[in-house]
């Protein structure tokens, strides 16, 4: 018990402590997280009135965000499961870092759920055993379960590898390689139950398409290692802890080829919405070239496209991806396209045109971009706390003899 | 156990929004949202044309997708399979309002989801619900689905008539006479 709480207090004194570019990243993300908290109290007081949605787009950039982010957890299984499983080396190295990622993003994820929420309050009601869980007729119900769960999965494996090297002591895989099975199914699950969540209503056919599972871990598996990549380069930039080009072609290789897929999925939801329109695509049509007059989204979906097209064509080409500064590049091209995809691009047009046939269109307000923004901070904010304790124990800086005169004063911004 | 349904005659209807008026004066429903609605369906081309006067609401589906997705249960059925919210349990998740083939269901000022009850308070003193009620031109019917000798069944045995989006397969017990 002394131990864990030496190991807390060693670990408390790592995360508070760097230098002027680390207080001042993780101060901005403080600062976007009040400003946020403060927009959701506004929320909380007016309801969600004050937010763009309305009675014919009810779910609109926070559930956008939320099915991003679900993605961006699962993509840790890429490093996961070559790591552990697989026994690879450069991704051992790494894997603790990926597995931050999922952590940051699943706080996300149930942050985003809340603040859409028109009664939060009640949250308790969706929980098992103490609430009144609707569990196993409705997705949403198999999302909690399945949520928690990676997060547990993805909070008690990492901490057991690191609390047992801050110990000294050698972690027994008999102990945690079940978990990380677990973890890699779980992974896969996590998407694809949300994708489910989309594709169980009949009443949205513009999401009722049985390609919706496999297109969301395709973007997941591309948009999430892109994730990882750029972080990592921050942190072989700022910290101690090198990262090999291996490690970098790797994940671009992994990159690749799932974004191929994804477009190539993609393609195929396109072809079938357009080669014979039906009275079930209007949805494409509003989305790509607009229905009826109305086009909000049509600038915003082509831009995903060309720069998913631009980063997956260049990503291809071996010379190219092998270019660190143009491979990080791309990751970031690619994030961004797939965010816009399978977040606005995916959740806005399935409720316009109506079914009453009405357009009404979503613009999401100011206090809603600022509390989105603020989630977004605080994901950040926890991903930046967990490597900032992770790397000195991954390096052997931290540890328990000398945990009170450790640090060489580790920084990552 | 009865299986309530309605079914309303557009041939009488004449969409002067009565029921609409009824309903929110009922259940105090909320400024700038309803729980039924009048849609003007105007099919044909130029001079051929044919207008179809609905007042729609939610179907109370027999194969309700509102029920299957809600986290808490909050959506749920009673008896004569009258669809309801429970207002104490829901979350305002949305995924009901997300589900609903019919846009039957908005978010309450007060954070829950709401929609038509079928009026059930009234049903269960054995009155018609307010819409019914009030119809000038009494083009609306309500009653026993599964009692034959209810009017209901005797409009439907006797007139043609449709559902609403029936390919959505949840089965809806409101039926528009042609």
């Amino acid at each position: 018990m002394l131990e864990f709480l030496k190991f807390v207090i060693a670990g408390f004194r790592e995360a508070t402590r760097g230098q002027r570019l680390y207080h001042l990243w993780m101060g901005t993300l403080t600062v976007f997280i009040l400003i946020g908290v403060y927009f959701y109290s506004v929320q909380l007081r007016e309801g969600l009135a004050i937010t763009g949605m309305h009675d014919h787009v009810s779910w609109g950039l926070y559930i956008s965000n939320f099915t991003f982010l679900v993605g961006l957890a699962a993509a840790a299984v890429m490093l996961v499961l070559p790591a552990y499983i697989f026994g690879d080396i450069d991704f051992k190295r790494v894997v603790l870092i990926g597995e931050g990622v999922a952590v940051a993003a699943l706080i996300m994820c149930l942050a985003f759920v809340i603040a859409d929420m028109g009664r939060p309050d009640r949250l308790w009601h969706m929980l098992p055993f103490i609430g009144y869980f609707n569990w196993p007729s409705s997705l949403l119900a198999w999302d909690v379960i399945v949520l928690n769960g990676y997060l547990a999965l993805n909070v008690v494996i990492p901490f057991y590898l690191l609390y047992s090297r801050y110990r000294g002591r050698k972690a027994d895989p008999k102990k945690y390689l079940p978990f990380v099975f677990i973890s890699v199914f779980w992974a896969i699950a996590i998407h694809t139950v949300t994708a489910f969540l989309y594709a169980g209503l009949s009443s949205k056919p513009f999401w009722n398409s049985s390609i919706l599972g496999i297109r969301f871990l395709a973007s997941a598996f591309s948009a999430g290692p892109a994730f990882i990549a750029v972080t990592l380069y921050f942190i072989d930039k700022h910290s101690d802890f090198k990262i090999e080009e291996n490690i970098f072609h790797k994940l671009g290789y992994i990159i690749t080829v799932a974004a191929q897929i994804n477009l190539f999925l993609l393609g195929s939801e396109i072809f079938k919405e357009f080669y014979h329109p039906t009275a079930h695509s209007h949805s494409a049509y509003y989305l790509f070239f607009g229905y009826e007059g109305h086009n909000a989204l049509v600038p915003w979906i082509w831009t995903s496209i060309i720069l998913n097209v631009l980063a997956t064509a260049t990503l291809t080409i071996h010379k190219l991806r092998r270019n660190r500064r143009v491979f990080l590049v791309m990751c970031l091209t690619l994030f961004v396209a797939i965010w816009i995809e399978k977040g606005m691009g995916l959740i806005v047009p399935g409720f316009i045109p109506s079914q009453l046939g009405e357009i009404v269109e979503y613009f999401p307000t100011m206090p809603e971009i600022f509390i989105t923004l603020g989630i977004w901070a605080l994901g950040l904010f926890v991903f930046t706390f967990l490597v900032k304790i992770a790397i000195p124990i991954e390096l052997g800086y931290l540890h328990l003899k000398q945990s009170s005169t450790s640090t060489q004063g580790v920084e990552h911004a | 156990m009865p299986r309530y349904g309605m079914v309303i005659d557009t041939k009488r209807c004449v969409g002067c929004a009565d029921c609409v008026v009824a309903c929110k004066t009922e259940n105090n429903v909320p400024e700038g949202y309803c729980r039924d609605w009048i849609v003007q369906d105007v099919q044909g081309d130029y001079p051929d044309l044919y207008m179809e006067i609905r007042s729609e609401r939610c179907n109370h589906c027999e194969n309700a997708p509102c029920v299957r997705c809600c986290p808490t249960g909050a959506s749920h059925i009673v008896e004569g399979g009258i669809v309801l919210v429970d207002h104490d349990l829901c979350t305002g998740c949305k995924a009901c309002i997300a589900a609903c083939p019919y846009d039957a269901r908005y978010v309450h000022p007060e954070g829950y989801v709401d929609k038509c009850t079928f009026c059930i308070h009234r049903v269960r003193e054995g009155k018609d619900p307010a819409c019914v009620e009030v119809c000038p031109t009494k083009c609306m019917h309500f009653g026993d689905l599964d009692d034959p000798r209810s009017e209901v069944s005797k409009l439907l045995k006797s007139r043609p008539h449709h559902a609403l989006i029936p390919e959505a397969g949840t089965e809806p017990k409101i039926f528009y006479l042609y």
